[in-house]
């Protein structure tokens, strides 16, 4: 190119190619862009504008189910002596209470708030859910890993999965709510005495699966120990998995204590199962409605967003979306 | 083949019989069994030493101990033959504590106690209750009792030999003429017309083969299947009965009785059972029966517990196959289109929401449109099924949806699939001939599960549309401690979903050439 084309681009000296000595130090290094996992997993969170909208509902969630009940006090059996309070529809509770934050979903029997019992019933019902999960995640991925690895251990565990797994689900909890009491940690002790198998299975079909790819044999023929093995090249493969395995089993707790209330051997605390199954009735009554579904409305939106959230987490969290 | 099935059956035996030792541990000795006496107004009537033998007695029934006392050892040595009746009447009265026994007592006293001490039972003796001097206390009289609990190993082996039982023709005690078995071709019941059938003498059922109008029209009486005696919840029956017999009103229909009588009755008279001495018990009894086989089941308007489940179940698995897997692929073809998002939020919302908050929602639209949402088993209508199925379609729906699309999505990036597109195939004979084929097997693999496990029924769904059918029975049996229900039940579920497991291996490794349980050299 001549001199004169050069000037024609109007390109100054800064931007055009020049001559760059050989540097011997700088040629020893390998260069690529910058990754860090927990960046990239965050940047293709948040890249879905749907994410902003359903973290900021969760965020309220949060709010309402743990602070709110800090601020404001709820006593079910405040108004237990003021009969014109009882069973009041949003509109007439709104007329007689005054419009505040406690008249808008109505009164339930006790003339309580329904809003306010449904917070604090989500509280119990959220935590029941997160320390279930906990649990159940931490000794689900723990013996999971042991028993996708060991085939000895296989062979011991598979029978215990075919023998634990037979035994009802219901029939268990319902041991454990009568040899105990109906408190939460009871029913946190029998949600997860046998429901960290299911998990666990799940994650050993997993290691099974992913223990004998290529990458994994070359590791073990260059002489990884299993131990680092498993820390280094199995458990990044499966974060996406037990994120999105998260994201279905802490709803699972709230659906299964609501229907564990529903049957009768749910928690003796208020809490969202216990509202939707003390309401049942008012649901066929005219004009009651509004206190059978106000929790059930809330507890579905619970659930639907911790899902949605666990889900896309789940997504952003497999390193084939970070491209 | 059959050698590899024959391991998994006996391997599936095996966490059978380990299935229920668990859950036999669970109730009879984790459960604390005082709890039976919780909501029980006999018990809070009683005092004293009637109170601990009401208790004894009650534990027996409901399974916990085997249990006997003095007096009903006594009673029954008498009428053996083994104490006079002078002997007897002495024998009979126990001291206020064991020194004021007579002679007489004492000897039997110790009888009792060396005979249970030798079976390792625990013999105890309740000294009288007086208040003030010498009277005594209501229910304070002095009693003589020996039990124990039941070994584990004990109840397994009893429980697990009483499962299938056979009549047999030395079981009814008192028979008038011969004992054995006859066989007819003309059933006396419907007068001298060509009925094959096999009638017992001395056996628990008179009817042991027959034929009649109802399906299966051919019926057997031989082998009787015992998963568990009920207490509480149906007393005296048997779980599998309970589930299996017809509920609903009566039919009436004209019968004719073994005397030549003739009346409208329920009555069906095929299944009589022995009852012994019960002919001249009652004058309804002597005058419709010639023998002391007068015990029989009535004929009922609708259908078992486990009828209703079933239908209900395997029509709502139809529909769910029928609906989800089409609905599936289409999600997987238009991947990340409108449809696939539209399915994606009904997934979603199925698997998020609570189960019960969604049948509700269901049982609400369909009110407001007109549907029954209750069932009432005395006035059926076709309509009544409607919300029932929809409510247990709609997760399987759901479900199938949702890893039908998975898998095929998997398969779509297959080296097959780029082979088969390159080599000119069109996207539909792609989609329905090559990746359904192969995404559909684990779907396969769930079928058997689908259709037996209908058999169990729905807990939820039973309960909000008030169905009679089987999906209820553990949590009632639960809630009243019915502990023989509870193990028959829990044992029936284990043996579905065993039979399950190998049927829908069985079944994928039908469709699919490739998938071999036996070893072979390639």
């Amino acid at each position: 190119m001549s001199k004169e084309k050069i000037a024609e681009l109007g390109m100054t000296n800064e931007e055009l190619f020049s001559f760059v000595d050989h540097d011997n130090l700088e040629s020893e290094k390998i260069t690529a862009p910058r990754y860090s996992y927990w960046q990239s997993v965050f940047r293709v969170f948040f890249k879905k504008k749907i994410n902003i909208v359903i973290l900021t509902l969760l965020f309220i969630i949060i709010v309402f189910a743990y602070i709110y009940p800090m601020i404001y006090h709820y006593d079910p059996f405040a108004n237990l002596n003021r009969p014109e309070l009882k069973h009041l529809n949003p509109s007439k509770a709104i007329s007689v209470m005054g419009l505040s934050i406690h008249s808008i979903l109505g009164t339930g029997a006790a003339g309580q708030s329904t809003f306010d019992a449904i917070w604090n019933g989500s509280r119990i019902s959220i935590s029941l859910a997160f320390v279930c999960a906990a649990i159940n995640m931490t000794i689900g991925v723990l013996i999971g890993a042991v028993w996708g690895f060991s085939k000895k251990v296989d062979i011991f565990m598979t029978e215990v999965y075919n023998i634990l797994g037979n035994v009802p689900y219901v029939l268990f909890i319902s041991v454990m709510v009568m040899l105990f009491s109906a408190s939460f940690w009871t029913m946190v002790f029998a949600l997860t005495i046998t429901g960290w198998l299911g998990i666990a299975y799940f994650i050993r079909t997993q290691v099974v699966i992913i223990r004998d790819r290529e990458y994994n044999l070359a590791s073990k023929c260059l002489g990884t120990s299993t131990i680092k093995i498993a820390i280094k090249n199995i458990l990044p493969f499966m974060t996406s998995v037990i994120v999105t395995l998260l994201a279905s089993e802490i709803p699972s707790y709230i659906s299964y204590e609501v229907f564990l209330s529903y049957i009768g051997m749910g928690l003796s605390d208020m809490s969202l199962g216990k509202l939707i199954y003390s309401a049942e009735s008012s649901m066929v009554t005219p004009g009651w409605e509004f206190e059978f579904w106000s929790p059930v409305a809330i507890s579905s939106i619970i659930t639907v967003v911790l899902y949605v959230v666990g889900q896309n987490l789940g997504d952003a969290s497999d390193p084939r979306t970070h491209m | 083949m059959t050698k590899y099935l024959l391991k998994r059956l006996l391997h599936g035996l095996f966490s059978v019989v380990a299935v229920v030792a668990l859950v036999m541990m669970l109730i009879y000795s984790l459960m604390d069994r005082n709890l039976i006496f919780a909501n029980d107004p006999q018990y809070t009537k009683l005092n004293n030493n009637i109170k601990k033998i009401y208790q004894y007695q009650q534990w027996k029934s409901y399974g916990y101990i085997e249990y006997d006392n003095y007096d009903d050892f006594i009673s029954r040595l008498h009428s053996a033959g083994e104490i006079s009746d002078s002997d007897y009447e002495t024998a009979k009265k126990l001291g206020r504590d064991a020194t004021k026994d007579s002679a007489t007592t004492k000897k039997y006293v110790q009888m009792f106690t060396d005979y249970y001490d030798d079976l390792g039972w625990d013999v105890t003796r309740l000294n009288a209750i007086s208040y003030g001097g010498n009277r005594i206390a209501s229910g304070g009289d002095p009693k003589l009792v020996a039990s124990r609990d039941i070994p584990l190993l004990k109840r397994l082996w009893d429980y697990f030999t009483g499962l299938v039982k056979i009549d047999d023709i030395n079981y009814a005690s008192e028979i008038s003429g011969e004992r054995g078995l006859t066989f007819t071709l003309h059933d006396p019941l419907y007068n001298g017309s060509f009925s094959p059938a096999i009638i017992g003498n001395g056996t628990e059922h008179k009817y042991l083969l027959y034929l009649d109008s109802q399906f299966p029209y051919i019926h057997q009486n031989i082998i009787q299947i015992k998963l568990g005696t009920s207490y509480s919840v149906k007393k005296g029956v048997d779980v599998f009965d309970n589930i299996t017999t017809r509920q609903g009103s009566y039919v009436m229909k004209e019968v004719t009785f073994p005397t030549g009588l003739t009346e409208m009755s329920a009555d069906d008279l095929h299944t009589a059972k022995y009852i012994k001495g019960s002919q001249n018990a009652t004058s309804i009894n002597s005058a419709r029966f010639v023998d002391d086989y007068t015990n029989v089941d009535t004929y009922k308007s609708s259908m078992s517990r486990i009828g209703f489940s079933f239908v209900i179940g395997i029509i709502s698995v139809i529909i769910a196959y029928l609906i989800g897997i089409p609905v599936g692929v289409i999600m997987a073809r238009k991947k990340d289109k409108l449809i696939d998002k539209i399915g994606t939020v009904y997934v979603i919302f199925i698997i998020a929401v609570p189960s019960l908050a969604y049948i509700f929602l269901f049982k609400a639209i369909g009110g407001k449109l007109g549907l029954p949402t209750t069932f009432i088993t005395e006035r059926l209508t076709t309509t009544m099924y409607i919300l029932p199925i929809i409510s247990l379609s709609l997760p399987s729906i759901a479900s199938l949806m949702r890893w039908l699309r998975r898998y095929m999505i998997d398969q779509m990036n297959s080296d097959y699939v780029k082979f088969a597109r390159s080599g000119g195939l069109t996207e539909n004979e792609i989609f329905t001939k090559h990746i359904l084929k192969n995404a559909a097997i684990p779907i396969i693999h769930g079928i058997p599960g689908s259709i037996l496990g209908s058999l169990t029924g729905a807990i939820i769904t039973e309960r909000v549309y008030v169905v009679p059918g089987a999906g209820n029975l553990l949590t009632t049996a639960i809630n009243s401690y019915d502990n023989g229900v509870i193990v028959g039940i829990t044992l029936f579920y284990a043996m579905l979903s065993i039979i399950s497991i190998i049927l829908g291996d069985i079944l994928m490794a039908t469709v699919d050439p490739r998938i071999s349980y036996t070893t072979k050299s390639r």
